[in-house]
């Protein structure tokens, strides 16, 4: 096995990898726990109890009940190559807490064992000492700090005194409205307006948890940061928001997990991220996305309606947006990068994989409004069963973004031929001195490179996994050690059953 | 159907009238205008207008656009039919007898049954999906005249038809049909600004083992608001190749459909463009869908803009279920030699078919500053290197004329346009 | 010739000094050599005198036949008779090299207020010169430089030198990328066009060219100066013991 040599070099690593895993989706049990949820539907009544159960001051709930406002007079957007029943938003529960968490934990140690054991059963032990899913014996001990969102509430952040000491806040964004209402205010929907779109207002308006993050001036977060969401509860719709700011100088690496568990209906769920960057600050903002992708006939699955976008408001600032897109059974997510201030760098390098039932519509937009701006966005799809896969981008260059420069690689992979694959990018170009190449290409697997892994031993799913591995090489280096592990695994399983 | 019917789609219709009854097409006008009221005429808003204003097709009235000489394919020797303001002219016409071909007018074939019937608002209405396209409806609806053409042999030498515009406020709906049947092949050249404002169809048919080439020259700085539609419909074996070279002018979207129905099928679209001042406004909509085994098709599409000349490129490959061993290439570039430029492309992908390999390119950027420098190190004055390396730019396209000695011709006028800019 | 007097020269984009004051005289009539290790200022000698973007003089002059050429335009340098034949000559699609040839040479022709020439003699005198340098009748017909070889470009640039018969040739790294029959196919065309008249500045960083195209003069650049001038025995030495000696020399 090791001399298996495939396109853009699959290490070995991969090849067993990719050997050892079996099974389908992994994350599909469910934890039996007592919840108390929130009366089914929307309506301000609904949207003032999430912020009483908060504990939120008058502002925010102004502010939600005016999100709410703007989100009545607004319709569901049609125009991305997805296809689902009407969604009955009066039959979602919007608020979905564990009975144990109704007393606010002290510490991490407070919180109910069970819980503590699904996070431990998913690969993210909530101690601080351990490491994230699928790692073991680093060469060097690496700590990542966990935010851990169980339905609608955070159930507690890891290594918060030892990031307090660096300066850093890292707690959940409930807690920040709390403790540090001057940040969230002068930041909260400063990049995702609240009328932003259908999915964000929605998420204005009722969204119960999920993390808020704020480096200081000239300052490198000692560890990478991470949430890891998780649904539970049955007809909840999960509405978290992520507020991330990095100030001048600062850089942070972000990590973003998810999972739920298999169930027959469709469950929602619509996030918001808001990344501000400030001057000379770089932030890395890496997902695995492994909500369950609903069954092989497209029973159930998370529609993820996801709206995240960052603002590079600094000169030199930089952001770079990883996503590894697998599960879900409707995607619709185009994380953005407003490239505001001048020399700002903008990346997407995004893998997303849909297979039997699954649709996904992803992409970025690079909006280049700053001089001598860069970006660049790498994307590759893969297609197989009857799924559908949308790359969707837009690439602007404003009159004023003068010497900037895009390029954009999207590539399509199909495995089957009851999948469709498409590309549908948007190019805007208002100065001459700015620059923006942009390829595509659609394919099916080499046979050569299939048939080349079949003769050394692997059977027509494995070559499949390792040939489409390579495919998203460039991609899988771009995410951080500990997730590329866990996101070439993910492939290989995101396409069980794709071939023979 | 009684739908809603929009102010503008309804002044629109309320100035045309009701379609003349002209024989064997009435049934597909009344179909096309009942068309029309469902989908009412597009704006703004329309996914497919999004970065080209439809205003000027759509208002009840024509814009006054200036007369302008225009020197379309002199020279090559071909078969000339003329029309005037959208008028056909007998005198500057030559006479419609050639071996290998049929040809009548629209206007005054009123035969009860005639092959065009199956033809005539029929590859239109295939290419209302999924992208409708309203003024197309209108002219099916509403052409006062055109060409029908059939295609029986080899055509020795290619058809020119010639365009003039002599009044300021002539409004133009022309509707061609061109049928070449199995292993038959023709070459149509037009050239010229039909009108003041002109809404032009072209459908084609191409059966087994035919080829047919288009060649269009429009417009050298003139006013006008141009819409053209080609609708081309591929058999087995068949091959079709259209060009457009467009110099200035005002507002001009040419819209090409092409279905790939038949297997072992070749379909490329090529255009040019040069675009100078604010004023310029150039589209070029394309919607390629393959449903055959083995198709090709190639779009390739090239800008030149300056002075605040605006640049469009809509382009998409459907490559539907079953389509397998479908080659799609797309590219669309523009160069833009100033800063007041502005080029938009969306260039789309929508793939059913696993054994294909379809591909899409996209750039845009100011000229070569290396290339400039190569070229001015060797004596050529800026100006001159300049335009040497916008034809360079431009050859891609020119590439795809089937003709060699077209291909020189369209060279030559390139060459002639830059030199006395 | 060619007079190079104290010439600084600086980045455009970033405050970032290359050369840092050089002086040289190329007689009429002679080769001189620039040899240097990489990163010396060789090739930003051979751009700034031909004018190309990106560079600012911050100090000093060039003089090329009694004509300061720094603020000309790029055309002017070469109707005053410079050439440089480049080390990564353009590729450019969709351009005959026929075509190219002949706008060059009746550009030049017309800004030195001569007639241009005829397609005849244009074609007759392209032929002739072609063939010296085993430059086919494909290769004029293709595209400037597309698809062509390493050694093909090389001898493009010196067809291109022949028809435009400049007065002072500068030669980029000629003889990078070059095997041994291709270098000497190049060196023998740049011969032919010695005649006592013309003068060349050859820039290259290995000696073995100069085997080939004898030079009067070798200079060393080190950190964008001349550290060192001497007779055709320097490139040798540097062939034998590297850079290194002479720079801890003059450092």
């Amino acid at each position: 096995m090791d001399d298996v040599q495939v396109k853009d070099g699959v290490d070995a690593e991969t090849v067993e990898a990719v050997q050892s895993l079996s099974g389908t989706y992994k994350h599909g049990w469910e934890t039996e726990i007592e919840m108390e949820y929130a009366p089914k539907g929307v309506n301000p009544d609904i949207v003032r109890l999430i912020s009483e159960k908060n504990d939120e001051p008058e502002w925010m709930t102004e502010w939600r009940l005016a999100a709410f406002e703007r989100w009545m007079q607004l319709k569901e957007p049609t125009w991305a190559m997805v296809d689902y029943p009407e969604i009955d938003f009066q039959d979602i529960f919007y608020y979905a807490r564990p009975k144990s968490m109704e007393e606010k934990p002290k510490s991490l140690d407070e919180v109910d064992p069970k819980l503590l054991e699904t996070y431990a059963k998913l690969g993210i032990p909530l101690k601080e000492q351990a490491l994230l899913a699928g790692v073991e014996a680093p060469e060097e001990e690496r700590k990542v700090a966990v935010d851990a969102v169980f339905d609608s509430v955070s159930l507690g952040t890891t290594f918060q005194d030892e990031l307090k000491k660096a300066g850093v806040i890292f707690c959940s964004i409930s807690e920040a409205i709390r403790e540090h209402p001057e940040l969230v205010r002068q930041y909260l929907g400063t990049v995702v307006p609240v009328s932003d779109n259908f999915y964000a207002t929605l998420n204005s308006a009722v969204f119960s948890d999920g993390s808020f993050v704020y480096i200081p001036p000239n300052t490198k977060c000692p560890m990478e940061l991470s949430t890891y969401f998780r649904i539970n509860a049955e007809n909840t719709g999960q509405f978290e928001r992520t507020l991330i700011i990095a100030d001048k100088g600062s850089y942070v690496s972000y990590l973003e997990g998810c999972t739920a568990p298999k169930r027959d209906t469709a469950q929602l769920h619509a996030a918001v991220v808001e990344i501000v960057i400030l001057e000379d600050a770089e932030v890395k903002y890496s997902t695995v996305q492994n909500w369950f992708p609903g069954d092989e006939d497209g029973k159930g699955g998370i529609y993820n309606f996801v709206t995240k976008r960052a603002d590079c408001r600094g000169d030199r600032a930089k952001v770079m947006w990883t996503q590894v897109e697998t599960g879900s059974a409707v995607t619709w997510k185009y994380p953005s990068c407003i490239l505001r201030g001048d020399d700002s760098q903008g990346e997407f390098y995004s893998i997303a994989i849909a297979n039997n039932m699954q649709q996904a519509d992803t992409g970025t937009k690079m909006i280049h409004l700053g001089k001598n701006t860069k970006s660049r966005i790498v994307s590759k799809g893969i297609s197989a069963g009857k799924a559908q896969n949308t790359y969707r981008g837009q690439v602007t260059m404003h009159p004023k973004a003068k010497e900037s420069r895009n390029y954009t690689q999207c590539d399509s992979l199909l495995i089957g031929d009851k999948c469709g694959a498409h590309t549908v990018p948007y190019i805007e170009v208002k100065n001459n001195s700015s620059r923006v190449e942009h390829e595509a290409t659609t394919s099916k697997v080499d046979d050569d490179q299939l048939f080349y892994c079949r003769a050394r031993g692997m059977d027509e799913e494995e070559a499949v996994a390792l040939v489409v591995n390579g495919f998203c090489k460039e991609v899988l280096q771009a995410l951080p050690m500990e997730f590329a592990m866990e996101a070439q695994a993910l492939v290989a399983i995101s396409l069980e059953g794709s071939v023979g | 159907m009684a739908a809603f019917l929009d102010a503008k789609t309804n002044d629109r219709l309320t100035a045309l009238g009701t379609p003349a009854a002209v024989g064997w097409s009435e049934d597909a006008r009344l179909d096309a205008v009942t068309r029309l009221r469902t989908t009412g005429l597009p704006d703004r808003r329309d996914e497919y207008w999004k970065y080209t204003r439809p205003d000027a097709f759509t208002a009840p009235a024509a814009t006054a656009a200036a007369a302008a000489e225009f020197e379309g394919f002199a020279g090559v020797d071909a078969l000339t039919i003329t029309f005037v303001d959208g008028v056909f002219d007998a005198d500057a016409s030559d006479d419609f007898a050639l071996e290998g071909i049929e040809i009548e007018r629209l206007a005054t074939s009123d035969v009860d049954i005639h092959w065009a019937k199956d033809l005539y608002g029929v590859l239109e209405t295939n290419g209302q999906t999924p992208v409708s396209r309203p003024l197309a409806a209108l002219n099916t609806a509403y052409a006062t005249d055109g060409l029908i053409i059939r295609v029986t042999g080899e055509v020795s030498k290619p058809i020119s038809v010639v365009y003039l515009q002599k009044s300021d406020a002539s409004d133009a709906i022309l509707h061609h049909v061109v049928k070449v049947d199995a292993g038959a092949s023709a070459t149509i050249l037009e050239a010229g600004p039909v009108a003041a404002r002109a809404n032009t169809v072209m459908e084609i048919d191409i059966a087994d083992n035919a080829t047919f080439n288009h060649l269009r020259l429009q417009g050298r700085d003139h006013e006008q608001a141009t819409l053209t539609h080609t609708f081309t419909r591929l058999g087995n074996e068949s091959a079709f190749k259209s060009f457009t070279l467009t110099a200035n002018g005002t507002l001009t979207r040419n819209e090409a459909i092409i279905e790939m129905n038949g297997d072992d099928a070749s379909a490329h679209v090529a255009g040019a463009a040069l675009g100078d001042g604010g004023d310029f406004n150039h589209d070029d909509t394309v919607f390629v869908t393959h449903d055959a085994l083995n198709g090709e098709s190639r779009q390739v599409f090239k800008k030149v803009l300056r002075n605040g000349a605006t640049g469009i490129f809509q382009g998409k490959i459907l490559v539907k279920e079953g389509a397998q061993k479908t080659d799609g290439y797309q590219i669309s570039q523009s160069l833009l030699l100033d800063d007041d430029a502005q080029f938009y492309a969306k260039p789309e992908l929508e793939i059913y078919a696993d054994d294909v390999a379809c591909s899409h390119g996209s750039t845009t950027g100011a000229i070569d500053d290396h290339a400039l420098y190569y070229l001015r190190s060797r004596g050529v004055p800026k100006a001159q290197a300049e335009d040497m390396l916008v034809l360079s730019f431009l050859a891609e396209a020119v590439d795809e004329i089937a003709d060699e000695d077209l291909q020189d011709f369209i060279l030559g006028k390139l060459e002639t346009w830059l030199a006395d800019r | 010739m060619l007079e190079i007097k104290n010439l600084h020269v600086q980045l455009e984009e970033e405050e970032k000094q290359i050369l840092k004051g050089i002086d040289l005289k190329v007689e009429t009539g002679k080769v001189h050599a620039i040899m240097g290790p990489n990163g010396s200022g060789k090739s930003t000698t051979s751009y700034v005198l031909s004018g190309r973007d990106g560079y600012e003089v911050t100090e000093g002059e060039a003089i090329l036949d009694g004509q300061s050429i720094l603020d000309l335009e790029p055309e002017e340098r070469a109707a005053a008779g410079l050439f440089l034949a480049f080390q990564y000559p353009v590729e450019i699609p969709g351009v005959g090299n026929m075509t190219f040839l002949r706008t060059a040479v009746n550009a030049q022709r017309k800004a030195r207020g001569q007639d241009e020439l005829s397609a005849g003699d244009f074609l007759k005198e392209v032929r002739a010169k072609a063939k010296t340098l085993k430059i086919d009748a494909d290769m004029l017909k293709r595209p400037v430089n597309v698809g062509f070889s390493g050694g093909e470009k090389k001898r493009n640039e010196i067809l291109q030198m022949a028809m435009l018969e400049p007065k002072m040739c500068i030669l980029d790294e000629t003889d990078s990328g070059l095997d041994v029959d291709a270098m000497k196919l190049v060196a023998e065309g740049v011969n032919a066009l010695r005649d006592g008249e013309r003068s060349f500045l050859v820039i290259t960083h290995y000696q073995r060219l100069l085997d080939y195209i004898k030079p009067d003069v070798v200079h060393i650049l080190y950190d964008g100066r001349i550290v060192k001038t001497g007779g055709p025995e320097l490139a040798l030495e540097v062939e034998k013991n590297g850079y290194a000696d002479i720079i801890a020399e003059v450092a």
